[in-house]
């Protein structure tokens, strides 16, 4: 059995985090949602659906955080921890693609859970066919877990010192794109390319930054130590 | 032979702190070394860098006969159990589970005996453990694992004296069994020194004593007796600590007794007695703070 293999059964010893948790989160977004849509009727178009992403990012954090200190005692290299547990994110992000095209599916053909409720089709993105959702899902659910890694992986490496600046980084870089794009007058022009860009052509630059982000948490986890 | 673990001039910093200062160290196996010093001496660095968790700053490393750090055919002969191990959310079957898929000389067989010896809980969450639990859980870890190279770093603390006389037992009783090289860091010196074949002893990150454990041991003697006829025996000797009460004195020297000390010690009615493991650390922690004065190396 490769290592990596060996990293992917150790994360789901005890699949909580990875498996359960995500669910749990969504199913109680759901709830949260549904709720007051029955009590007040709808239609309710909501955007929690972002709960199960956003998540992924903890997940993520938490898998590098948590796991990777006991892998490591335990013999594994950091090449194939990381391998290893993103290898199985990408193929668990695949179910919970199908699974979120699948109660997509289900939203629609009950008219919004008989309540107009647009849980699992939110404005905007997962608007087209069934297969679209699933890409779409599966490789936002990867991007999110991989940049969650980050965290994990800087906060091992650097400290919290290490996160802030990460931190702070990011929200410099937002700050200098808004200062160039708003001196600039483009505001119209960023519109115009995430409207017209179709939703393969978004899932695709999607893939490309977390393939770039991987590439990158890859290089990161070879300094860290524990 | 190559030795199972080889350090030439293995050094590591942080910042402008010198955790390990040009270490250089070969151990044989199968064998069962202890791994002495005071806090930060430099123990846990360098069982860090050994299992391949901690980069060394410069100098270099042979763990079976090739670096540890990513290196897939040597990780897994490496079992390293720190006192203060961080765990997923586990319960205590999913460790002994993801121990038993890394290790390729796990013994399932062993854990179980182990931690029923240790009355581990076996549903419990590892977080939900107290310190004894988890220490007990990471010494069933490392002695089932019988990996090659078995790193045990305070692998006690929390136990009390009746599950670390177990922990000893067991360790010897497997060891005897299946031959393995065991690199052990602990306080608990004169507790363990039964079990050490050989003593190697850090202090400010640099190695002052390394030698086989009966050497240590008959290395310093306490002289006791009156304070002249002490005075008159320790004459000419490297003396590491005198005290005296009233008339009475009691001198701390180096080196070994020759066949003709003993019989002149009852001659003076002095008593020789030999330092204690833990008794030599100290006074060798309070000698590398010195100049070395000659015939104080072990």
């Amino acid at each position: 059995m490769s290592s990596s293999i060996k990293v992917a059964r150790y994360q789901l010893i005890y699949p909580g985090l990875l498996v359960i948790a995500p669910w749990i989160v969504l199913a109680g977004t759901f709830v949260i949602n549904l709720l007051p849509t029955v009590i007040r009727g709808g239609p309710n178009p909501t955007k929690a659906l972002a709960s199960i992403f956003a998540f992924m990012v903890f997940v993520g954090m938490l898998t590098i955080v948590r796991s990777l200190p006991f892998a490591l005692a335990l013999g594994a290299s950091r090449r194939s921890f990381y391998l290893g547990t993103v290898t199985l994110v990408v193929a668990l992000s695949a179910v919970y693609g199908l699974a979120i095209a699948g109660l997509q599916a289900v939203e629609r053909a009950t008219g919004g859970w008989g309540v107009s409720m647009s849980f699992f089709q939110p404005q905007y993105i997962l608007t087209g066919a069934w297969y679209l959702t699933w890409l779409t899902s599966f490789v936002c659910l990867v991007l999110l877990f991989v940049y969650g890694t980050w965290f994990g992986l800087i906060q091992q490496r650097w400290d919290t010192f290490g996160l802030l600046v990460f931190v702070f980084g990011q929200v410099t870089v937002a700050l200098v794109i808004i200062f160039i794009v708003g001196g600039n007058h483009d505001w119209h022009r960023v519109g115009h390319f995430f409207t017209t860009i179709t939703a393969a052509g978004l899932t695709g630059l999607l893939a490309a930054v977390a393939a770039a982000l991987c590439a990158g948490g890859f290089a990161l986890i070879r300094g860290v130590t524990v | 032979m190559t030795p199972v673990i080889s350090l030439t001039r293995l050094t590591r910093r942080y910042r402008d702190v010198l955790a390990l200062d040009e270490v250089t160290l070969d151990i044989d196996g199968p064998s069962i070394t202890g791994l002495l010093g005071r806090n930060g001496a430099g123990k846990t660095t360098l069982l860090r860098i050994i299992a391949a968790q901690e980069f060394a700053s410069d100098g270099r490393i042979a763990v079976l006969g090739g670096d540890p750090v990513e290196n897939e055919a040597i990780l897994p002969h490496i079992a390293f159990v720190r006192e203060d191990q961080a765990f997923p959310k586990f319960r205590v079957r999913h460790a002994l589970n993801a121990a038993s898929l890394f290790y390729p000389n796990w013994s399932a067989e062993l854990a179980r005996e182990l931690a029923a010896d240790f009355e581990l809980p076996l549903n419990r969450w590892v977080g939900r453990l107290s310190r004894g639990m988890r220490s007990a859980l990471g010494a069933v870890i490392g002695l089932a694992a019988r990996a090659d190279v078995t790193l045990f770093d305070e692998p006690y603390a929390g136990l009390d004296a009746v599950a670390r006389r177990m922990f000893y037992d067991r360790l010897l009783a497997d060891y005897a069994e299946h031959p393995r090289t065991v690199l052990l860091s602990t306080h608990l010196i004169d507790e363990v020194s039964g079990l050490l074949e050989r003593v190697v002893m850090l202090d400010r990150g640099r190695i002052v004593i390394d030698a086989g454990a009966d050497d240590v041991r008959g290395a310093f003697i306490r002289v006791s007796g009156a304070a002249a006829a002490v005075e008159e025996f320790v004459a000419g000797r490297a003396v590491l600590e005198r005290r005296r009460i009233a008339s009475q004195e009691t001198a701390v020297v180096a080196g070994g007794m020759d066949d003709g000390d003993r019989p002149w010690a009852q001659e003076l009615h002095v008593s020789l007695e030999p330092l204690s493991l833990q008794q030599v650390l100290i006074h060798t922690s309070v000698q590398a703070g010195r100049p070395p004065k000659e015939g104080t190396t072990v």
